[in-house]
């Protein structure tokens, strides 16, 4: 078993007062570029590939949502890297512009505990840099941690898991996607109605409504349940990149440790051989049906006519996981017990879902929603209800419904906050993204590109690209180093 | 007649049960957890009830 670093990407919603879709990428763009959180400008894009494909070949381009496009006629913004606005923060986080969403990306982590950390600074990072917006314009300024706009655009939250080469597609993709279309009930967002196929009152997933596709590189439009970009921001020939769309951005901190720990035991298990063998008749089908079955029980139709729940195929995996995986590695550990309290949240569900209701955000929203449809209030044919679902995302503490769940201790504790605040300025793990945090914060002045495996340096006319192996321990001592020549050599020496 | 035997029914059980002065009781409410809904509802109704038509998004990832 290697460990797994992992990372989070978290597209937000923006809403500027007065202003429209069309006008999100300026806005966004705005956003970022006020953030008083920036340490370094200038995001090294020469090593991303996104349209490679982890089958082995490259497409041509990326398909676009043509409703989306109209917003980008006659657009003459400048270069990509000016729309993007890349800032990089003291803790090795990527704060930028995706098309028109600030997108924070967390340092890569490895444990699920630090993962969670450092997407929790991303709502602090963000919210600031709203605020700075807002003070800046006079025009009040809403971010929101959610997926989707209700009207049919959705926006993501990525996965990243780094996974040696030698697993290959295939046993990845059949041990992964059975997970990704079980886990939703364990770590789903919820949402008000559907955006597409049959109606709905409520259901489990953000996201479930946008994936057409079983695989594939897109991520723009025909969205897949596993995608298969090849950006393993890695020497290519060791490692490649599990890149997981499929997933919805969570207030709830232990959904995030829930959804990464799945796919963790997921992927050891494939290492092992020992991942249990689901064959789905249909990923997109399926998925769409467990984020509107509330019971967690529905039928998963299997390819030999058979057929499962999600219940059955998370408990399989951590029955597995519990067999074959050393639950003396400390990683492993976090993983499994996170993956036996998703068994027991199955059981709870089963029971009514109390627990659940204050562990996972989809549960905690509908419980919110019933007992406002309850009061008579609305009623679940009420478009009002999209408005309390929104409001559940939103950061601001003053107006999210998120928030007041916790004040009412009707949600699980937060994270402690100092714990979050310190990670702001650090990473709290010694993997590459410390290295990268050191040097936005030493040694800024003579940084002229980074990117999420190099740092390049200009040494008085001197270019020096430093690659950072994903696989080596940064010792807390770079800290120390008082000069860039030093730091430079203490990273050549450990790999 | 059934309708206003209903309605006293109703009415009764609907009454909160009284307690005498001098009865034992909780020395302390509880005034957790029963009292959370209300408050909820009250942040809830804070709410713009149209926000969500204004949140119209570009597509992302």
């Amino acid at each position: 078993m290697w460990p797994v670093l992992i990372g989070l990407e978290t597209e937000y919603g923006l809403l500027v007062e007065g202003r429209g879709a069309e006008d999100q990428v300026d806005d966004s763009m705005a956003l970022v570029r006020g953030t008083p959180d920036g340490r370094f400008v200038g995001w090294d894009y020469r090593f991303e590939s996104p349209r490679a494909d982890l089958r082995g070949f490259q497409v041509d381009r990326l398909t676009i949502d043509p409703e989306d496009a109209r917003f980008d006629v006659g657009s003459k913004r400048g270069p990509d890297n000016e729309v993007r606005s890349d800032r990089v923060l003291a803790n090795g986080a990527r704060f930028y512009n995706d098309h028109g969403h600030p997108e924070y990306s967390t340092p890569e982590c490895l444990s699920l505990r630090e993962l969670a950390l450092n997407d929790a600074v991303g709502e602090r990072v963000v919210l600031r840099a709203a605020r700075a917006l807002q003070a800046a314009t006079g025009k009040r300024v809403c971010v929101y941690k959610n997926n989707s706009d209700g009207h049919g655009a959705s926006f993501g939250t990525h996965e990243s898991y780094l996974v040696p080469r030698r697993l290959g597609y295939e046993r990845v993709f059949r041990a992964v996607v059975p997970l990704l279309v079980a886990r939703q009930v364990v770590c789903g967002a919820g949402k008000v109605g559907a955006e597409a196929g049959t109606h709905c009152d409520f259901q489990i997933s953000q996201r479930a409504d946008f994936f057409t596709e079983t695989s594939s590189v897109d991520t723009l439009y025909r969205r897949p349940v596993f995608n298969t970009r090849d950006e393993p921001h890695a020497d290519p020939n060791e490692w490649m990149r599990l890149h997981v769309i499929c997933g919805d951005s969570n207030r709830i901190s232990s959904c995030n440790e829930r959804k990464f720990a799945l796919i963790k035991l997921a992927l050891w298990l494939a290492e092992e051989e020992r991942a249990p063998a689901w064959s789905l008749a249909s990923a997109v089908r399926s998925f769409s049906s467990v984020s509107r079955d509330l019971t967690g029980s529905g039928r998963i139709e299997l390819e030999d006519g058979n057929w499962t729940t999600s219940r059955q195929i998370v408990e399989s995996y951590v029955e597995a996981a519990d067999r074959y995986l050393d639950s003396s590695d400390k990683e492993v550990c976090e993983a499994l017990d996170r993956g036996r309290e998703s068994v027991d949240l199955f059981e709870d569900l089963d029971r009514g879902g109390e627990t659940l209701a204050t562990r996972v955000d989809w549960a905690a929203k509908l419980r919110m929603l019933d007992q406002f449809v309850a009061d008579g209030s609305a009623d679940w044919g009420d478009p009002s209800l999209k408005s309390y679902d929104l409001a559940y995302h939103d950061l601001d503490p003053e107006e999210s419904l998120f928030d007041a769940l916790c004040e009412l201790e009707m949600v699980e504790e937060r994270l402690p906050e100092q714990d979050v605040t310190s990670r702001a300025s650090t990473p709290g793990e010694s993997t590459r993204a410390f290295a990268r945090s050191v040097a936005v914060r030493q040694f800024a002045g003579q940084l002229v590109g980074v990117s999420w495996g190099c740092l390049t340096f200009d040494r008085e006319g001197d270019r020096k690209t430093l690659v950072l192996p994903p696989d080596v321990v940064y010792p807390r001592v770079l800290e120390d180093c008082r000069t860039l020549d030093d730091f430079l050599r203490q990273i050549e020496e450990l790999s | 007649m059934i309708m206003n035997a209903d309605r006293v029914l109703r009415r009764e059980g609907s009454e909160p049960e009284r307690k005498h002065a001098d009865d034992d009781g909780p020395s302390k409410p509880d005034i957790g957890r029963p009292k959370a809904p209300n408050e909820l509802l009250r942040r809830m109704k804070k709410v713009d009830p149209d926000q969500a038509k204004k949140y119209r998004q570009r597509s992302g990832e």
